[in-house]
């Protein structure tokens, strides 16, 4: 592994890809806690369309910069500009507009609501997004295989059908991004294939997607690979020309 | 997917809401009840003690109003006199303690006509009486000012049967037919009690139409004193007027109104430390489950609800907790107050309904109060935080 400055890795950017609309666009975007440095000056763009996957050893930052370009959290320094607009200087409120307007989550946990059934769970992102639309999260289910699961409780669900539960919730707002930070962290090889089969298609349909995984496999089926070590992006040796 | 284009479903927004509500209390039943059984205590004892508070306060009053006059000033029986002279009475007035005279008037009787219709007349001070006589039910007007010889005051029962109301004219003559004049009705009133059938006139009006000059038969007299102390003052007086029997009357009503204050301050005692448990168990109930709950919350945040659609969610779900808590509560409080009614006042309780609202504003403000902690706990839960980790 190398350590990469920001000028190569924009280079190695701009030759991956064609020149579509930044999404996802930091500069110098740094998270400290206390002491310790979790996210260092991290410049990177995601352009529409792209699918990218966030790698890197535990501790590494991957989920701490998913926080702040999910609007979860706010920066210690840098900006971050989603869809060209300026949030890391924005209030609570109005992150909390950006993440119901703009942006679906997909998490390792699932963090389904355990008395509310699998439609109940997509509509809860309805209620605080716009209104409540029953036969649209029937529709979101359907898209991802569960059409027939609609009225069961995540405890009645497997894994993997909780997992696929979590996207259609993410994907019901049509949000301008999709996260997701190990996904399938909790599932057995059939499901992990099962959901990024389901994101292979959201990102054939133009969503991006940001995937966190530890699976190099995983990796290698995204546009691109990012990687973090000690709150960096550095460049992979292997990856490297 | 998102369905903007179907006006029908904006109805359904609220549904949403009122479905993670009912849902979220069912499956904490134990802390529900919990918060709901601590809600219903607090609110019965509010609702028992505002019943007994409200209901014995309005019976006491009645009562006590009832004899707003509290000592009757008339001649001493052994003598065959029944009047004694105005200037008899001015003394008595001038030598009692002005500080505590609360109202006084003295009381001509006699009987009268109004057409062909005989009835009582009684001439009195107005002003006087109605200092000793705030319960009386006025229709029409009191008859502000003393020597007033044009107007007069009507009881109840006596206008009724004559067809009269107030504005009416009336002639009025004495038995023999030699003193007439015209009065106008100035207010009907009722009293309960014999004056529902009398006419009242000015007491220089009765002496000129009964042609009893400078005299009346008796006096009664409103003075700050009770128990003792008044049967003191009575007897004081009394040496200075041998020819005037003075007696207190109706003290134990006054005693009853003493012992009401003092209930009433016990009740507000006992009310404020029921409020007082009822609030610190309505918040650590909410405290632990809002602790329980960390991870919806972090989830509802993350899914865009800000802090105040997270504040409203749970004041919603207190001010529900507090109605199903206050209206389990008005119900055991009522059947409380009976048997405390029995067993303190001896007495059946009424249902006031001033009872539901106070109970309500009372146990409302304890369980927001309760609540306030326990809510900015959840607003300050961070997504990030609760939503990594297993
Ligand atoms: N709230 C926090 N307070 C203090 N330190 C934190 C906090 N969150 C993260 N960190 C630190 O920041 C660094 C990056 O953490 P992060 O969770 O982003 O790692 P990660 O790459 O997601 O790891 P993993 O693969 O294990 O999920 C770690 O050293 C972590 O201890
Ligand atoms: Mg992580």
């Amino acid at each position: 592994m190398l350590q990469a400055s920001s000028d190569e890795l924009e280079e190695f950017e701009t030759d991956s890809e064609s020149q579509t609309r930044p999404v996802i666009e930091t500069r110098g975007l740094t998270k400290r806690f206390g002491t310790v440095t979790a996210l260092d000056h991290i410049d990177l763009t995601i352009r529409a369309g792209e699918f990218v996957s966030v790698m890197g050893p535990s501790g590494s930052g991957k989920t701490t910069f998913l926080n702040l370009i999910s609007c979860l959290d706010t920066p210690t320094e840098g900006s971050y500009l989603l869809d060209g607009i300026d949030v890391s200087t924005f209030t609570e409120k109005e992150r909390a507009v950006m993440r119901r307007e703009r942006i679906g989550l997909v998490f390792q946990q699932f963090h389904l609501i355990p008395y509310l059934n699998a439609q109940e769970n997509v509509m809860l992102a309805q209620h605080y997004h716009s209104v409540v639309d029953a036969e649209g999260a029937t529709r979101a289910l359907e898209r991802v295989g569960l059409a027939d699961r609609a009225h069961h409780l995540p405890s009645q669900l497997s894994g993997g059908e909780q997992q696929r539960v979590c996207i259609a919730r993410a994907l019901i707002n049509e949000p301008s991004l999709i996260l997701a930070d190990e996904p399938t962290g909790n599932l057995d090889a059939k499901n992990e294939h099962l959901v990024m089969e389901l994101f292979s298609e959201l990102h054939r349909e133009g969503r991006v997607i940001v995937l966190i995984t530890h699976n190099p496999e995983l990796g290698r089926r995204t546009d691109r690979t990012i990687w973090f070590e000690h709150g960096r992006r550095v460049r992979r040796a292997s990856e490297a020309a | 997917m998102a369905a903007a284009d179907r006006p029908t479903t904006v109805a359904r927004r609220g549904g949403m809401g009122a479905r993670l509500l009912w849902r979220a209390l069912l499956v904490r039943r134990s802390r529900v009840l919990a918060a709901v059984t601590a809600i219903a205590v607090g609110a019965a004892v509010i609702a028992a003690l505002a019943s007994l508070y409200f209901d014995i306060s309005a019976k006491m009053s009645r009562e006590l109003r009832a004899y707003g006059a509290n000592f009757i000033v008339a001649p001493a029986s052994a003598e065959g006199d029944k009047t004694f002279s105005e200037a008899t009475y001015r003394k008595l007035i001038a030598e009692l303690p002005a500080d505590r005279l609360v109202g006084a008037s003295p009381f001509l009787y006699g009987v009268a006509r109004i057409g062909e219709r005989e009835a009582v007349i009684a001439g009195l001070d107005f002003a006087g009486a109605q200092k000793i006589s705030p319960y009386w039910q006025v229709e029409g007007n009191w008859i502000g000012v003393d020597f007033d010889e044009r107007r007069c005051m009507l009881g109840e029962r006596l206008a009724e049967s004559l067809g009269l109301h107030p504005g009416d004219k009336i002639e009025v003559s004495n038995d023999d037919g030699s003193f007439t004049t015209e009065l106008t009705v100035r207010g009907i009133v009722e009293t309960g009690e014999a004056e529902d059938d009398q006419i009242l006139v000015n007491r220089s009006l009765a002496q000129k139409l009964l042609g009893m000059p400078n005299v009346v038969n008796l006096a009664m007299l409103s003075i700050q004193a009770e128990g003792e102390d008044a049967d003191r003052l009575a007897s004081t007086v009394e040496a200075d007027f041998p020819g005037l029997d003075i007696r207190p009357i109706r003290q134990v009503s006054q005693s009853d109104g003493e012992l009401l204050d003092k209930i009433k301050v016990l009740m507000a005692f006992v009310a404020g430390i029921i409020l007082v448990i009822t609030a610190v168990c309505v918040n650590s109930t909410l405290t632990a489950m809002i602790v329980e709950r960390r991870r919806e919350i972090g989830l509802q945040k993350a899914l865009g609800a800000d802090d105040s659609a997270i504040m409203r969610q749970f004041l919603i779900e207190t001010v529900t907790l507090s109605l199903i808590g206050v209206a389990v509560g008005l119900v055991i409080g009522f059947g409380l107050a009976q048997l405390l009614g029995q067993a303190v006042f001896s007495t059946a309780i009424s249902f006031r309904a001033i009872v539901v609202p106070a109970t309500l504003a009372i146990s409302l403000i304890a369980a927001l109060a309760a609540a306030i902690v326990p809510i900015r706990r959840a607003i300050r839960i961070v997504p990030a935080q609760v939503l990594k980790g297993e």
